[in-house]
């Protein structure tokens, strides 16, 4: 502590006074597992990162870099901490390039703003957005490049998230099945190494093979090797036509028949997603008189027209050939409102359950059966309630526990089935994520899952770029 | 350890006849694809991950530099020992261990041929996506080492984007997975990180990689055109109007005339430049969409449009682009390849000043490059025995590198650095980047003995004494 105000005035120097917050009221929003920092600091630039970085470590500070908080729950409680880095200011779109498909943005950029950024003249954007600008403050930014582009990623949180925050935890959405991962549509990053250094690598070209590939290491690192600060990713051109086909199924059998059987097909969804009733009930948004059956899947179609239109016919087909329940089509606003309120299903949740656990399972593709099986087996013999997300396509799936914390009991066998859940998704070859847990149970979760044969090379990246331990220390895998 | 000696205990781990260590035998190692050459002290061809493992323990302890080699195509030095030691060829390792159609992954030995997997997924109605030119010859191995891309990386992206996990040796023998058939797993991305490291932070004795379904249905178009500008102006229009094209292939008049004394695709002898624009997917939309690609084609001053009606009229237009690296080694004995990459709205400012390369340094260019990513692969024509024209040839690559970088690109968009980079790094990266690339290459391999000298340039001051 007292090292933190010797250095404090430093902080200030760097930063201004009016952008350090050290006060009770100030920084106990951005306390970590109930671990509040002593000083809150917003650096304006990587140039500004990079002194508060470098004045840290001279003292091995503890530092954890902070976008809008929303995947803060995930991790280890820290080890230490003694000072947050907001990137709430690093807030530039620094180069919006629609005819090369590439934009750079600083860390702190919203998810949100990003797409409404790259909506057509008419607004017709990727998210809906009349229904964010109800919802939250106004964009950052009310200027459009009007080039109908978008950023092929949908993670969670879309309303909040910051761009920053989504790759620093490798955080994807369904459509992933047709765009892929963080990894394939970053091409260029920035960062701040825990002894200060800027670093960058790749850029606005979408092929780069002139050295190490940073950006994946830094991709889901968690906070845990630097404080990611701008980045350069691919864009697409909005798709001619969106639509979103849901069928509803009574039992899994039919359900699981419709899903392989359209996976099967030549067709190219661009998700597939399996949910549960209880899901299903929980999106927002819900006006529709549909009825989700025992098991719903959406499939999002994002092509040309005449595509959309193939697919559509054959997949409705195919649905009625497994007895679907009840069927209906969404397109455009409705396609979009759908797929966003999915993505806020977590953060709704959380709100009505305050005790809430999210688990997050990655198996391969093949075992998406099994694996939704046994969830829905040991889950309800459990007497637990839950809402389930399965991408049916990419072999992971997401687990809301509906905790309301006071029920110990419960929270008690949320716990003991989790571990249940891990081990039948490393038979599966993946793994098991805790994204979210109350700070008390933590202790006995497996919050990064089971370590792999990987976890020494691990610890010797960790060790190698971070030796005095003060990014985010503790919180990530292993403890690292 | 004395090199008889290590000979001895390599034949114990290998077995004798697979170890060579001839003169003529290390002479044969000496060389890859690129201008450079040095010899190892051995070459072992180890037929499993145990033996790879043996090996590697043994330099370790020795402290003997050791470098694995697929088919040695790579155009940058990758694998030439230039600190000496031993080369760990796969040759051996070629099998495709499992293709796992449930989960779309092939697992394979580092040895097999690129073309060979491609060829067996093909029955199955699957592709291996990346596809350098090179893969009648190339091993995944060297694409995992690489990073390879080739015409269809356009649409599917490249080697990294097309590998799940990886069985790596680490430097002092431990043998690892990472990542695996299922993605997303929680920790570092290290397969994401090693892909493309030349072989200098792990040596890959298996890998697992992604599977996809074949396109329903392809078109294949030549757009033939009068100037090389109009062909560039296509190419950034195409991308611009958002159109991705499975691929977008350039080649230029001399490319063209090499192209057609040797296999005779059919191109047009007197055109300034070609693209083969390629579209595949789902059928439906897909008229509609070539046909707003002939409008931007119109636009641009098209001369010809020749659509490819048959298989093996594609197959036709794609003989010239595969064949073209051989037909332009008619032309002169050697060429180097620079694969400096811009923003695709550069390229028609990028080749302009190629050619001014040309003229300025008196060396013949050709260019046949992919387009689409901005990738070029200016293609400088020369005869290695003339010292002062390779000296103007290297000039001359460099210059172009330089304005790829000056451009908003970079130095390579899929040869790598290896040897022949080494200096340009510094056109894109500050010695801090570089030397946060020493630090990842000192938590993997503090005693360097995994392919050392390459793809990081010696610190500033080192570079300093030395001159003094
Ligand atoms: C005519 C021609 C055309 C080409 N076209 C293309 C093209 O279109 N696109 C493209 O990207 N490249 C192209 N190349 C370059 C080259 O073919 C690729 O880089 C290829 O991937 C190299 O494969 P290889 O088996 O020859 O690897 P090698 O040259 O033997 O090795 C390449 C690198 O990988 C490392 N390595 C090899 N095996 C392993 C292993 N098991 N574990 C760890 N590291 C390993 C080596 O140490 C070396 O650094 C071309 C080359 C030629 C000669």
């Amino acid at each position: 502590m007292t090292d933190l105000n010797n250095r404090c005035d430093e902080l200030m120097a760097i930063v201004g006074p009016e952008h350090i917050r050290t006060g009770d009221g100030d920084v106990e929003q951005y306390a970590v597992d109930g671990m509040t920092p002593k000083a809150v600091v917003f650096p304006k630039d990587t140039q500004q990162v990079s002194d508060v970085v470098t004045c840290a470590n001279l003292k091995s500070l503890a530092v954890i870099p902070f976008g809008s908080g929303t995947k803060m729950a995930a991790g280890h409680p820290p080890k230490r901490l003694d000072m947050v880095i907001s990137t709430a200011r690093l807030n530039r779109m620094v180069d919006v390039d629609t005819d090369n498909l590439t934009f750079t943005v600083e860390a702190g950029v919203k998810f949100r703003d990003i797409q409404a950024r790259l909506a057509t003249e008419e607004d017709r954007c990727y998210l809906p957005l009349e229904d964010l600008e109800t919802e939250t403050e106004a964009f950052i930014c009310s200027e459009r490049s009007h080039s109908g582009c978008f950023m092929p990623l949908d993670p969670p949180f879309a309303t909040s998230a910051t761009i920053g925050g989504i790759l620093a935890s490798n955080s994807t959405g369904p459509r992933r099945l047709l765009y892929g991962l963080p990894r394939d549509i970053l091409t260029g990053i920035r960062f701040v190494t825990p002894d200060g250094a800027i670093v960058g690598t790749g850029g606005k070209t979408v092929k780069n093979v002139s050295g190490y590939d940073f950006s994946k290491l830094m991709i889901g690192s968690a906070g845990s090797l630097g404080v990611l600060c701008e980045m350069t990713l691919r864009l697409l051109p909005l798709p001619e036509r969106m639509e979103t086909i849901l069928v509803s199924f009574d039992s899994f059998k039919n359900t699981s028949a419709f899903v392989e059987a359209i996976l099967d097909a030549q067709l190219l969804p661009a998700a597939v997603e399996v949910m549960n009733k209880r899901a299903f009930e929980g999106f927002k948004n819900n006006k529709s008189d549909f009825v989700p059956g025992h098991y719903a899947v959406a499939v999002a179609l994002e092509t040309y027209g005449e595509a959309v239109d193939r697919m559509k016919l054959e997949m409705l087909g195919i649905a009625k050939d497994f007895e679907a329940e009840d069927s209906i089509v969404f397109s455009e606003d409705g396609h979009r409102l759908f797929w966003h309120s999915m993505g806020n299903l977590q953060a709704s949740m959380a709100d009505r359950f305050p005790g809430m656990i999210t688990a997050k399972l990655n198996y391969q593709i093949s075992d998406w059966k099994n694996i939704i099986q046994f969830t829905d087996d040991t889950l309800s013999s459990n007497l637990l309630e839950y809402t389930l997300l399965c991408h049916a396509g990419n072999g992971g799936c997401t687990i809301n526990f509906l905790l309301d914390g006071d029920d110990t009991a419960a929270s008690e066998r949320a716990v003991s089935t989790i571990g249940l859940l891990l081990e039948q998704t490393c038979k599966a070859n993946g793994n098991l994520v805790v994204q979210t847990a109350p700070t008390n149970l933590k202790k006995d979760l497996p919050l990064w899952g089971k370590p792999r044969f990987d976890f020494p090379v691990m610890e010797r990246i960790k060790n190698q770029l971070d030796p005095k331990g003060i990014m985010s220390p503790g919180c990530f895998v292993g403890g690292l | 350890m004395e090199k008889p000696e290590l000979i001895v205990r390599l034949k114990e781990i290998v077995g004798s006849e697979h170890v060579l260590s001839s003169d003529m035998d290390l002479e044969l190692y000496s060389y890859d694809a690129s201008l450079d050459r040095a010899t190892p002290d051995a070459v072992v061809l180890p037929g499993s991950t145990e033996e790879v493992s043996k090996v590697v323990t043994l330099a370790y302890k020795e402290k003997i530099p050791f470098i694995g080699r697929g088919s040695g195509t790579n155009l940058t030095g990758g694998t030439i020992p230039i600190k000496g030691g031993i080369i760990i060829h796969f040759s051996r390792m070629n099998r495709i261990l499992e293709i796992d159609i449930p989960n779309r992954t092939a697992t394979v030995q580092p040895g097999v041929i690129t073309l060979d997997l491609q060829t067996h997924v093909a029955k199955l109605g699957f592709i291996y996506a990346p596809d350098p030119a090179s893969q009648k010859v190339s091993t995944l191995g060297g694409n995992f080492g690489e990073n390879s891309g080739g015409p269809h990386c356009l649409k599917y992206g490249v080697t990294t984007n097309h590998i799940l996990g990886a069985e790596v040796v680490l430097d002092d023998g431990t043998v690892i997975w990472t990542g695996g058939k299922a993605q997303n797993n929680p920790g570092y991305d290290l397969t994401g990180l090693l892909v493309g490291s030349e072989g200098t932070l792990v040596i890959a004795t298996k890998l697992i990689l992604k599977l996809i379904r074949a396109p329903e249905a392809v078109k294949t178009m030549l757009a033939i055109y009068n100037t090389i500008e109009d062909g560039a102006n296509t190419v950034s229009a195409i991308i611009a109007e958002g159109i991705i094209p499975a691929t977008l292939e350039m080649m230029d008049n001399k490319v063209i005339q090499a192209v057609e004394a040797s296999v005779h695709a059919g191109y047009p002898l007197d055109a300034a430049a070609v693209l083969i624009i390629e579209l595949d997917g789902m059928p439906d939309g897909m008229d509609k969409k070539a046909e707003k690609i002939s409008e931007i084609c119109n636009r641009h001053h098209v001369r010809e449009i020749r659509l490819a009606k048959t298989e093996s009229e594609r197959a036709g237009l794609w003989a010239g682009r595969k064949g073209a690296f051989g037909a332009v080694a008619r032309l002169r004995p050697s060429y180097m390849c620079c694969d400096g990459t811009v923003p695709r709205t550069r390229l028609p400012e990028a080749l302009a000043k190629v050619m001014e390369v040309s003229k300025k340094y008196d060396v013949p260019i050709g260019n046949v490059f992919h387009a689409g990513d901005g990738n070029l692969h200016p293609l400088i024509m020369f005869d290695e025995r003339d010292e002062e024209e390779k000296e103007r040839v290297l000039k001359a690559g460099s210059e172009i590198l330089k304005i790829c970088a000056d451009l908003g690109g970079t130095i390579s968009g899929e040869h790598g650095v290896g040897i022949e980079k080494l200096k340009e790094t510094r056109l894109i990266f500050c010695e801090q980047d570089l030397e946060f690339a020493r630090q990842i290459k000192k938590a993997f391999d503090p005693m360097d003995l995994l392919n050392p000298g390459k793809m990081i340039p010696e610190p500033e001051t080192t570079i300093k004494t030395m001159e003094f």
